[in-house]
């Protein structure tokens, strides 16, 4: 169990991007607060705030939620991959690669939750079907690309290794 | 941004525990499990509790297990969870469908079956399948537990029988899977992200294919102020074979069972039409099976 500070505020202990991180936040912050502001990770974009834009999708523990509708201090003790998480030392994701190759960016704000999506149905299911895929991202709204270029770029990445 | 407003965050172990924080500040805590309601109601200030009581680190409410013949679903199993288990899936098909149906992938990876029930939504995508299954809601509170069929729990939109000092622990209904089938469908402005229009439920015994049907359980959502049974139909369906004419009557009278407004999200006359439309559908699929 998360740390009882004073004035309702906790201590929160989880790993993002592989690494480490301790942060005090409000009893009402969300994760998507402990991201954004605490640790300015801001690739992770604030949209509607009540869970029907995805956005801010990140993973959490395996799995791809909306980074609004979670407290920051329920996150204690759990693992969170960001946007920030994906590209490494090498250089971008397989993923982000495609997503650029295929033209599947527009205005860019509904990216970073898109990829998460994507990636988090591509840890569970290397090969999905297109049927899969499409409902993958069916919580993560796109108001530019009409979702053919994003479910080409996520159907591109799978047939490459990782 | 607009403010999640609250000052306090416990998180208890136990079921016990819970109870016990919930007796000692009535009026003081909300409970949460997958947050995917609470946190919107609590931004735009509906929900202005002291303090959140997290119920995601009590083991005992997130499992699934048979029990003296009964499914027993912890209230914290989340849609996901709900839509892909193989127990719920032979015993509970409509729960399994309408779980998978619920949201977007990001929601039901957080959502809750006891938090879909508690919500006492019309609508609730789980509800009409549990009504069906016949399902009985555990609550847990400071003078022990007790079991509530589910269509006594939820009295009127968002007002259900749970007193404040309880918990809703878990859902169970019979392991009858063998005999007893259901499925569920629902119409929405979209697949994903939308509430339902309408929603039916359907669940029955048969002998054999083109046997007789007994045990029918026919339930309406977003129809009236709580999901409803459609009792007209069910009478007309139990006993009877599946044909055109059996079908073509049950569904006229879910029509005329059906008891449904104008809202933002459709007509009372297209959610009228539509409930027969489902009724029809669900009832065709079963008698190709």
């Amino acid at each position: 169990m998360s740390g009882k500070k004073d004035n309702g505020r906790y201590a929160v202990g989880l790993t993002v991007n592989g690494a480490r991180r301790d942060v005090v936040v409000q009893a009402g912050e969300t994760l998507l607060d402990l991201l954004r502001r605490h640790l300015r990770l801001t690739g992770t974009k604030c949209g509607c705030e009540v869970g029907e834009c995805g956005a801010c999708t990140v993973v959490l523990d395996g799995k791809a939620v909306n980074s609004c509708m979670v407290l920051a201090v329920q996150a204690d003790s759990c693992n969170v991959t960001t946007i920030e998480g994906l590209a490494d030392a090498d250089g971008l994701h397989p993923l982000q690669e495609a997503f650029l190759e295929v033209g599947a960016v527009q205005c860019g704000f509904c990216t970073p939750g898109m990829l998460m999506s994507a990636w988090a149905v591509l840890q569970e299911n290397p090969g999905p079907t297109r049927a899969e895929v499409t409902r993958a991202i069916a919580g993560n709204l796109c108001r530019c690309t009409g979702y053919q270029m994003v479910v080409d770029a996520i159907m591109q990445a799978a047939k490459k290794p990782d | 941004m607009t403010e999640v407003t609250t000052t306090r965050f416990v998180r208890p172990g136990s079921l016990e525990e819970a109870v016990g924080i919930l007796r000692d500040g009535p009026g003081k805590w909300t409970l949460l499990a997958g947050g995917t309601d609470l946190l919107v109601r609590m931004r735009d200030g509906a929900v202005r509790p002291e303090g959140v009581i997290d119920l995601t680190g009590v083991r005992e409410m997130s499992d699934i297990g048979v029990v003296e013949g009964h499914v027993v679903v912890g209230a914290l199993v989340t849609h996901a969870r709900l839509a892909g288990d193989d127990v719920v899936r032979r015993h509970g098909m409509a729960l399994a469908e309408a779980a998978d149906l619920v949201g977007s992938p990001q929601i039901r990876n957080r959502g809750t079956l006891g938090g879909n029930v508690m919500n006492a939504s019309p609508a609730a995508d789980a509800v009409p399948p549990l009504f069906v299954l016949a399902a009985e809601i555990r609550l847990v509170g400071p003078a022990g537990e007790r079991w509530v069929p589910v269509d006594e729990f939820a009295t009127g939109p968002g007002i259900t029988v749970k007193r404040e000092d309880e918990i809703l622990a878990a859902v169970r209904f019979e392991a009858e899977g063998g005999t007893f089938r259901s499925r569920f469908a629902r119409m929405g402005t979209r697949k994903a992200l939308a509430i339902a229009k309408v929603s039916v439920a359907i669940g029955a015994r048969r002998a054999g294919p083109g046997g007789d049907l007994d045990r029918v359980r026919v339930a309406l959502g977003a129809v009236a102020p709580t999901v409803i049974r459609a009792r007209k139909a069910e009478t007309l369906l139990e006993g009877a074979r599946l044909s055109e004419a059996t079908i073509e009557a049950a569904a006229a009278a879910v029509m005329d069972e059906a008891r449904p407004i104008s809202d933002i999200r459709s007509t009372a006359e297209y959610r009228r039409e539509m409930c027969g439309v489902l009724t029809r559908r669900l009832l065709n699929a079963a008698e190709g099976e």
